[in-house]
């Protein structure tokens, strides 16, 4: 799973998979339209539905945020 | 009473001490006595909004923690995945239509106030009474802040993103908290709850970091700001014909600046009060007139609007029921492009609240429009741009930072002659006069020297804009500029700090015939 969401999310944000920094949203690596566009993508691959509360800097700063948002929702 | 008067200072001073000698456990009870004299004596704002406002705001959240408990205990004692689904969507439904409830009654409270204001003349031409009572009576000063303010802690509740609050003088406090109630920052509930709720230890260092921010924002629009609004004003004051559109260029840009030291320049008085009580203020501007795009430069300007309507708008708008459907309809048409229809519409109602937003004519809403339609094309255009940069042999480099630097103040420039225009007839003719008259000599001529400022004022400008933009440079580094003061020698501090008190004191505009007194973002 976790390789899938790095595809993905590398189609969309090259810097995303190298970024170490704070946080990819509040640094401008990825913006709102790119995290709309991967959301739909990560929601179509793992068949879960991403809702507007999760779409906070906090499940968006890094890759591992996101395989973890990503991670928690197909369990639920 | 504004940031910029004695009485001010006199408030925060006795708020400085009181805060700082009281209990530390009840030290917010300080800042919540502080902010409402400030708001109902100092501004003489009409309290009955704020408390509608907040007693609907903690009522709200309230409803919301009791539905969130009681869906959690029932979803504790049912095993079956379907049913535990339904009884979600089920309480979602209930908190969503009560939220709907809220947010209809205090936009209705929002859009009530910012209208009846327009409809008060007409009151008066109709009955002969002075309407002007009611306005400065009524009008629930800022208004347009604490409402989106109170609307993102009641949103962030249902998401379960924030804490609900169960003290209703702690809602109050974190709406009407007195340096940012008239012109923000858009604070977020959780961040100001734990800041408003830690024991603060004084610390001089702190204090002094403060003052300084307070001293540089006050530079800023008393040095910049309000002495380039001079200009402006009598070049807008002007009928177009009878300037030549080289002018008016300038005044364009010197508005720019204007509007970008004016409210920044309140940002970092706010800021600058809130740090001597250990409240830190979120961020609202990172030099944005660096920005190589214009999606980059409303991600830089008034960041605290833009991630408001971009988390409460934007995504609310894509990720709901008509959003999904959209997206699903188109996402395979158009050569893979309808994946963007649904950010679209997202994004031209973002623009379109942003300028109604901001003002009340059409001229502000051609302007949101205007913004939504270039980022919209951005956004469209995008795959495309590697493949023009490559055809066109464009490598990256400060060449093409500053083109795309100089094209993001060009748009900029189009929508301010927009807004600053005292009607669409106006910026018609404006922009007629920069295609016909330009006459770039009168620049370089003495009637530049006209409207207002004299040829000493403008070394002047030019001098505090130079210092302006050094410090910029520093802060666009990464510097902090009062860290690295601070660690200067002793005589190039003082050098500094003096030069900077000096020039505000002696170069500032104070009083005369321009109002110093008011910030432009106070009338949004």
């Amino acid at each position: 799973m976790e390789e899938k969401i790095l595809e993905i999310l590398e189609e969309h944000c090259e810097e995303a998979i190298d970024y170490d920094g704070e946080s990819m949203m509040e640094d401008g690596i990825i913006d709102s339209f790119t995290v709309i566009n991967l959301i739909s993508d990560l929601e179509d691959e793992f068949d879960i539905e991403i809702d507007a509360k999760y779409v906070v800097a906090e499940n968006f700063k890094n890759k591992e945020a996101i395989i973890a948002l990503v991670q928690k929702l197909v369990e639920e | 009473m504004q940031f910029i008067s004695y009485s001010f200072v006199i408030l925060w001073m006795l708020a400085f001490a009181l805060y700082y000698l009281f209990p530390k456990k009840m030290q917010w009870y300080v800042l919540l006595t502080v902010s409402l004299l400030f708001y109902i004596i100092g501004l003489k704002g009409f309290p009955i909004g704020l408390l509608l406002t907040g007693v609907t705001t903690y009522g709200c959240g309230l409803y919301l923690k009791e539905k969130l408990e009681e869906e959690k205990e029932k979803l504790q004692q049912c095993a079956d995945k379907e049913t535990k689904k339904a009884l979600k969507t089920e309480f979602q439904k209930k908190r969503k239509r009560v939220q709907i409830l809220y947010i209809a009654f205090n936009l209705g409270l929002l859009v009530f106030y910012k209208y009846v204001v327009v409809a008060l003349p007409l009151v008066e031409r109709l009955t002969g009474t002075y309407a002007g009572f009611l306005e400065k009576v009524m009008m629930p000063l800022g208004i347009s802040f604490y409402t989106l303010t109170a609307i993102s802690y009641v949103v962030d509740a249902g998401r379960e993103n924030c804490a609900v609050e169960t003290n209703f003088l702690k809602v109050v406090l974190f709406l009407a908290y007195f340096p940012s109630v008239t012109q923000g920052p858009f604070n977020r509930f959780a961040p100001m709850k734990e800041q408003f709720e830690k024991e603060h230890e004084f610390q001089y260092d702190r204090m002094l970091r403060g003052i300084q921010r307070f001293i540089w924002g006050a530079f800023k629009k008393l040095v910049i700001a309000d002495r380039l609004g001079i200009f402006v004003d009598r070049v807008y004051g002007v009928e177009p014909s009878a300037v030549p559109g080289s002018i008016f260029a300038c005044a364009t840009v010197f508005y720019m600046l204007q509007l970008y030291a004016d409210f920044s320049g309140y940002i970092d008085m706010a800021a600058g009060v809130s740090e001597t009580f250990d409240i830190m203020l979120p961020d609202n501007f990172k030099r944005p007139y660096f920005s190589k795009s214009v999606a980059e430069f409303w991600r830089r300007w008034h960041i605290t609007l833009g991630t408001w309507f971009k988390d409460y708008v934007m995504f609310s708008f894509v990720m709901s029921g008509t959003g999904r459907k959209i997206s699903k309809a188109c996402k395979n048409k158009w050569n893979g492009m309808g994946k963007q229809v649904a950010p679209i519409i997202g994004t031209m109602l973002v623009w379109f609240f942003t300028g109604i937003w901001h003002g009340r004519t059409v001229s502000y809403m051609l302007w949101g429009v205007y913004y939504g339609v270039i980022m919209s094309i951005s956004l469209v255009l995008e795959p495309s741009y590697a493949v023009w940069k490559e055809k066109l042999h464009i490598r990256d480099g400060k060449i093409w930072t500053f083109v795309r630097m100089a094209r993001t103040w060009l748009i900029v420039f189009v929508a301010d002659v927009l807004i600053r225009s005292g009607s669409m007839a106006q910026a018609g003719a404006i922009y007629a006069s920069f295609l016909t008259r330009l006459d770039v000599r009168c620049l370089l001529s003495r009637e530049i020297t006209s409207y207002g400022i004299s040829k000493y004022e403008f070394v002047l400008l030019f001098a505090v804009l130079l210092i302006w933009l050094m410090v910029s440079v520093l802060e666009e580094r990464g510097e902090d500029v009062r860290t690295y003061l601070s660690h200067r020698p002793v005589i190039v501090r003082w050098v500094c700090y003096y030069g900077i008190v000096l020039l505000l004191l002696i170069t500032g505009i104070y009083g005369g015939s321009y109002d110093t007194a008011v910030f432009m973002y106070q009338s949004f």
